[in-house]
């Protein structure tokens, strides 16, 4: 009983938990501004480790080491705590993905729509802690935060909720074992969720704020938006929690839409083969995404929120809709 | 504006590469009204000028903008001939030509990549700028430097462009215009670009015609006022060449306006190569200039460059006076920035907005303003005050 015990804190801290989702997080953040370079014409991080690999672990421990600065005017606690809860919120995220085997570390009937729950709950993170940075860039950059939120979240949710129709045949479910079973012919892409697919990309992008969505921390316009202000300790913290998100949701790309992790054999080996081809699959949605934002100029947030209400909405009920009936008409 | 808050772009900010106040007073994310502050960037390049004489002020003037490398050395050199009165070599007339037109090329290829990045098109940004590199290269290999290229003296030019050159030039020139033309197809293209671009940063025809804007920011406007063809220098009257206009007076125009002429520019190059008398490069003018009053006159990159030189029979000018095209320009940005009827002006909208104007501060800022940052009050101070103050003695 002790071991199990044991093995179940392994488990959460080392892999498939924190340690492994951290470092991946990292290593997608290498290969993501890599191939962003590369899209560019340009060579990206090059001296730290072969090729540059090692840069995103360097920054990390850079900032660690700098001067943390909290403006004066700050709600201190709130400002303080956003970046820890940030980190925590995007590492227990990751504990409901399964990287080998069909399920995650925390699995139970109806885990995606607490997935869903986290995914708004970071939103209100960047929120409070623009909202508490004191800062006119930092307040515009958490204004634009929510209003995008209400332009990518019900798209978000449809084309995962969508994702879960692949379950309705055999044995409706609405957690990520079940979709992951279902998908233990064809994966889902290929079908209608394809569409979902799509949407579930602009919408992940959204969430990520990276062009063309990157509209809370426009550079050019407001200097880093809602992040402005956080210095050393805390930006660390906030890009390590960046990362992890990025993992997390290409890891759920992968998962929804790819198959995700299908378990090949029992055993060691069956574990080991599980897990690269996740890492493999979840990095084939990370290209896409950086294709994505290498190709675009950024919107403007009216432009978004047009955008999100005009096409991504009516498209992801759509595909809702279809995803639903068209397994219920082939049943009659 | 009472429910407005104000939010201060500048003096540093990631938008400007320059120092410069923009105030713009917001409501939500419209913005209802902007005022400029400049001052913060004084060298006294003009007071400097008057100890120095005009051959050495050839290098000065060239330090005025860094990246118009000849225009202001040029204009300089045009203002002194003027009082000097004696005519050039005409093929001296022609590198000349050449020159201004090579700074045009890189001039505006490095404008499109920098209105890239403010709207956040970083990968048309890193790939014009790329091929920038190339015309660079051709200006080193030209003129002997990247930047201030030190080619115009007074009298014609200090470097001859041999035929092995100017053929490396037209080859080069072919590479850029294939580039070019993508480039255009995807400005036009693009759909994320143009809903950035379109119908942002008006200048109407009336208001460009009244705030006397210059260069690519009028003829994106739809006047076509260009010093090249209304007063033709150098070798532009033997050159036939398109004055580029647009009418929609938004940034797509400015884009497209910047576009098109660096294609002709090509185009001059390749006829004023084709064009080039044989002879001498330069005359031997004397270091002494008669007392007079010259005038220099050229269309820089960015809109129209005019030098004033008064000179007093000595080899050092009496008074200096430049004037260029950012200022004449800086008035528009107000009416660019101000929320009218039908025309909104997002907070997104400012920096490509302004930027459209190719803004360049070190060119521009000639004065002091003395502003209290508590309550916004500003007043003039006399040389002497100035200096008691700067002695550590009050006012």
């Amino acid at each position: 009983m002790m071991l199990q015990e044991v093995i179940d804190i392994v488990k959460v801290l080392v892999f498939p938990g924190f340690l492994f989702f951290s470092i991946l997080g990292l290593l997608y953040e290498w290969i993501d501004r890599k191939f962003y370079a590369r899209l560019q014409n340009r060579v990206g991080p090059l001296y730290t480790g072969p090729s540059g690999f090692l840069q995103p672990f360097a920054d990390f421990v850079k900032l660690m080491a700098k001067e943390d600065v909290v403006p004066e005017g700050a709600e201190k606690p709130i400002f303080s705590a956003v970046p820890v809860f940030a980190l925590a919120l995007s590492l227990f995220a990751v504990l409901f993905l399964p990287v080998y085997g069909t399920r995650g570390i925390i699995s139970f009937e109806g885990d995606i729509v607490v997935l869903m729950v986290i995914m708004t709950l970071f939103v209100v993170l960047i929120f409070l802690g623009g909202i508490s940075s004191a800062s006119r860039y930092s307040e515009i950059g958490s204004e634009r935060a929510i209003l995008q939120l209400l332009g990518y979240e019900i798209p978000l949710v449809a084309s995962v909720i969508g994702a879960a129709a692949v379950t309705v045949k055999a044995n409706p479910s609405l957690s990520i074992r079940g979709i992951v079973e279902a998908q233990s012919g064809l994966w889902s892409i290929f079908g209608i969720q394809a569409l979902g697919f799509a949407i579930f990309l602009l919408a992940a992008q959204a969430e990520l704020e990276r062009t063309p969505f990157d509209i809370p921390e426009a550079e050019t316009e407001i200097v880093a938006g809602w992040m402005t202000e956080y210095s050393g300790k805390k930006l660390a913290l906030l890009r390590l929690a960046r990362d992890v998100e990025l993992a997390f949701l290409c890891g759920l790309g992968a998962t929804l839409f790819l198959g995700g992790p299908q378990p090949v054999f029992p055993g060691a080996a069956g574990t080991v083969i599980s897990t690269v081809l996740f890492v493999v699959k979840s990095i084939v949605v990370l290209l896409i995404l950086t294709l994505l934002r290498a190709a675009m100029s950024r919107l403007r947030i009216d432009q978004m929120v047009n955008f999100a209400w005009k096409y991504l909405m009516p498209l992801s009920i759509l595909q809702l809709s279809l995803a639903v009936l068209i397994p219920n008409l082939l049943a009659f | 504006m009472s429910t407005a808050i104000d939010i201060p772009i500048g003096p540093q900010h990631p938008a400007l590469k320059e120092p410069i106040n923009i105030t713009c007073y917001v409501d939500g994310e419209q913005v209802v009204g902007a005022k400029l502050r400049m001052g913060y960037n004084h060298r006294g390049i003009e007071k400097a000028g008057e100890y120095q004489s005009y051959i050495q002020n050839l290098y000065l003037a060239e330090r005025i903008c860094g990246i118009c490398g000849i225009v202001h050395s040029f204009s300089l050199a045009q203002a002194t001939e003027d009082i000097i009165g004696k005519e050039l070599p005409r093929r001296a007339d022609y590198i000349r030509t050449i020159g201004l037109e090579l700074n045009r090329v890189h001039s505006h290829l490095l404008w499109l990549g920098v209105a890239a990045h403010e709207v956040g098109f970083d990968t048309l940004f890193m790939y014009v700028w790329r091929d920038r590199e190339a015309v660079m290269d051709l200006i080193e290999e030209v003129t002997g430097n990247r930047v201030t290229y030190a080619l115009v003296t007074i009298g014609g030019v200090r470097r001859d462009l041999p035929q092995e050159r100017a053929e490396k030039v037209l080859r080069v020139m072919d590479l850029l215009e294939e580039k070019v033309k993508k480039y255009k197809k995807m400005c036009i293209d693009e759909k994320t670009l143009r809903m950035r671009c379109d119908g942002v940063g008006l200048l109407r025809k009336e208001d460009a015609i009244a705030l006397c804007a210059v260069g690519p920011t009028a003829r994106a406007s739809g006047v076509p006022y260009d010093v090249r063809a209304d007063d033709p220098h150098a070798a532009y009257d033997e050159i036939p060449f398109k004055v580029v206009t647009y009418d929609t007076c938004d940034v797509t125009a400015r884009v497209l306006v910047r576009i098109d002429e660096t294609l002709e520019s090509i185009n001059i190059i390749r006829e004023a190569i084709k064009k080039m008398p044989s002879g001498p490069i330069r005359v031997r003018l004397p270091r002494v200039v008669p007392a007079g009053e010259g005038v220099g006159r050229t269309e820089a990159p960015r809109g129209e460059v005019i030098h004033y030189v008064r000179s007093n029979n000595s080899d050092k000018p009496f008074r200096w006076k430049v004037r260029a095209p950012t200022l004449a320009n800086f008035l528009s940005i107000p009416v660019m920035l101000t929320s009218k009827g039908d025309y909104v002006v997002n907070i997104a909208d400012i920096p490509i907005a302004f930027a459209s104007i190719d803004p360049c501060m070190s060119c521009t800022d000639r004065a002091i303003k003395f502003v209290d940052v508590n309550d916004g009050k500003s007043w003039v101070w006399s040389l002497s005050q100035i200096k008691r103050v700067s002695h550590g003695g009050g006012r």
